[in-house]
């Protein structure tokens, strides 16, 4: 072979190593981007399930005396009833923020109840269901950010000119409900 | 050199191994910025476990380090001194060490074992000597150990900042080496000084395991309180470990507690002189200032780590990848490896033209 044709050949072999690496590094990256994706939402389920749990605990625990916001107590029972594992990610989504909200009344009604307040098993719960609350919002945070680096991996070259190959399609965000975006009714007028 | 070899030959043949080396190291970047860009960040408060990306403000734990070449307090560093003259070159330096140490987000701290890291840090001080030999400006050589506690009391620091030092005289110190005292070595050429390291404050970025802290292997493979790479009857495997270890026992050499072993050493808190109980002793001796509530508590914080408690760390399949700076200039810094490498490839190939131009005698130098 004459120098000149090896020469040739080492520069296709080095390219051809360049895109094999490319081609391989996408696959890999969008895979492992899917597995993290996956992850992230059983990390979620795993809080979601612990909640579902101990939300019984806590509304037994104030029944007796919250007597008067049955609604109340009705409503986070009803949610918590909603609960299924195997419904699609937004509908989770949309179920586990009118969860958290109902729980966030119960709360706060609790706030007015001081006998409650001084139950040591309440003041224990209630603690348990806030730190749930937060792994919650955590993870959430952290799902809807991993879906966004998948949608947005698969979307741009070159993954994207591998998606038709691999059948790669966007996921789902756990979405916030319209009212969690709604604003709060806060008044700046003194009552 | 055969005539056969011209300076082309051979300037070629080195443009292909370091261009070739270039893409190697960038397609390494690649990956890491990849790991580090895919991975969202936990915050600490709500992370799980399992491989995670963690980011925030390093704070020390039990010990901090002291840098070798600008005697910075530091949980991580990694030191070069290396001295050229003429064609030779020779390391007189070259030292990595690091401490464990918490990271801290909006939302809470997390601890990190940072033993088996890859550590992504740049060079915070690069200089080498002037023209005159005259040393660069920033070099404030260590002058005593590596190694401090981090916790310390008032009294402590003053005495620490009132003690004078002779360079030499401890361990660790490395401006006795260099200044060519009795182990020292004469300054004979120009010197280059490159020093990395993170500091408390610093903002890190840190891909790893996060796992309970009872699941983190011993570094020396059996955990005494544990019994974890113990034989599960208590028996030592090894028969010749078993008979020195009977052998010590009778002889009084070793004790079955480290009350008994380390008397008032086995004190928490005794070895930075604010005990958590009173410790025995010489009624000639000043007594030790007990420490307060906060202090015990505190301290219990820093030393006694809960079984459950998440802490990072590599493991057996997942590397531990510490990286100075917020996760998007991490990804960046990793990802320009890349499109050094991609250089790095034209120059392999453009090299390689123009070897082949040179071998086919296309191309006759003088």
């Amino acid at each position: 072979m004459i120098p000149l044709t090896a020469a040739a050949a080492f520069a296709v072999v080095v390219v051809g190593a360049i895109t094999l690496f490319i081609i391989l590094a996408t696959y890999n990256d969008v895979v492992a981007l899917g597995q993290r994706v996956d992850k992230a939402w059983a990390n979620i389920d795993v809080a979601l399930k612990q909640r579902h749990d101990e939300l019984p605990n806590l509304v037994g625990a104030v029944r007796d005396v919250m007597a008067f916001e049955a609604d109340v107590l009705e409503q986070v029972t009803r949610l918590r009833n909603a609960y299924d594992p195997g419904r699609p990610v937004p509908e989770q989504g949309a179920l586990s923020a009118e969860t958290s909200q109902a729980i966030r009344s119960l709360l706060a009604v609790v706030e007015n109840y001081p006998a409650l307040r001084s139950q040591s098993n309440v003041a224990s719960l209630q603690a348990e269901i806030e730190r749930l609350e937060e792994v919650i919002a955590g993870r959430r945070e952290l799902y809807n950010d991993q879906v966004y680096r998948f949608n947005t991996r698969i979307g741009q070259v070159p993954a994207i000119l591998l998606t038709p190959l691999f059948g790669w399609q966007p996921r789902d965000f756990f979405a916030a409900t319209d009212a969690d975006r709604g604003r709060p009714d806060v008044s700046l007028s003194a009552t | 050199m055969p005539a056969f070899i011209s300076p082309l030959l051979v300037l070629s043949a080195c443009g292909i191994v370091f261009g070739l080396g270039l893409l190697a190291k960038g397609m390494a970047g690649q990956r890491r910025a990849a790991r580090i860009g895919d991975t969202a960040t936990s915050r600490i408060s709500a992370v799980a476990v399992g491989e995670a990306r963690i980011s925030g403000v390093v704070e020390p734990a039990e010990l901090l380090l002291t840098s070798p070449l600008q005697s910075r307090a530091c949980v991580y560093y990694r030191a070069r001194v290396s001295e050229s003259a003429g064609r030779s070159e020779r390391t007189i330096l070259r030292e990595e060490r690091a401490v464990g140490f918490r990271v801290r987000d909006s939302s809470g701290d997390v601890r990190v074992f940072p033993r088996g890291a890859h550590w992504l840090v740049p060079p915070a001080f690069d200089a080498s000597t002037g023209l005159l030999g005259d040393e660069p400006v920033g070099l404030s050589l260590r002058a005593g150990g590596a190694i401090e506690p981090s916790i310390l009391d008032r009294d402590t620091q003053v005495a620490a900042l009132l003690t004078v030092h002779r360079p030499s005289d401890q361990p660790g110190s490395v401006a006795g080496l260099l200044d060519g005292g009795p182990a020292g070595l004469a300054l004979a050429g120009r010197r280059e000084y490159e020093e990395a390291r993170i500091e408390p404050g610093d903002v890190v970025t840190i891909v790893g395991m996060i796992q309970p802290f009872d699941q983190l292997p011993d570094p020396a493979g059996a955990d005494a309180a544990t019994g974890d790479g113990l034989d599960p009857s208590g028996a030592i495997g090894d028969p010749e470990i078993a008979a020195d270890l009977a052998e010590a026992r009778a002889q009084g050499v070793l004790e079955a507690d480290p009350a008994e072993a380390w008397g008032n050493a086995a004190i928490p808190g005794f070895g930075i002189g604010r005990p958590v109980r009173a410790p025995e002793l010489d009624p000639a001796a000043s007594p030790l200032p007990a420490a307060t509530v906060a202090e015990a508590d505190r301290f219990a914080r820093t030393f006694d780590i809960e079984p459950e408690t998440l802490i990072v760390a590599a493991a057996a399949d997942v590397g531990l990848l510490v990286s100075l700076g917020a996760p998007g200039a991490v990804v960046a810094r990793e990802e320009s490896r890349f499109l050094v490498g991609l250089l790095g490839a034209i120059l392999a190939i453009v090299s390689a033209v123009a070897l082949a131009t040179s071998l086919s005698g296309l191309v006759v130098f003088p």
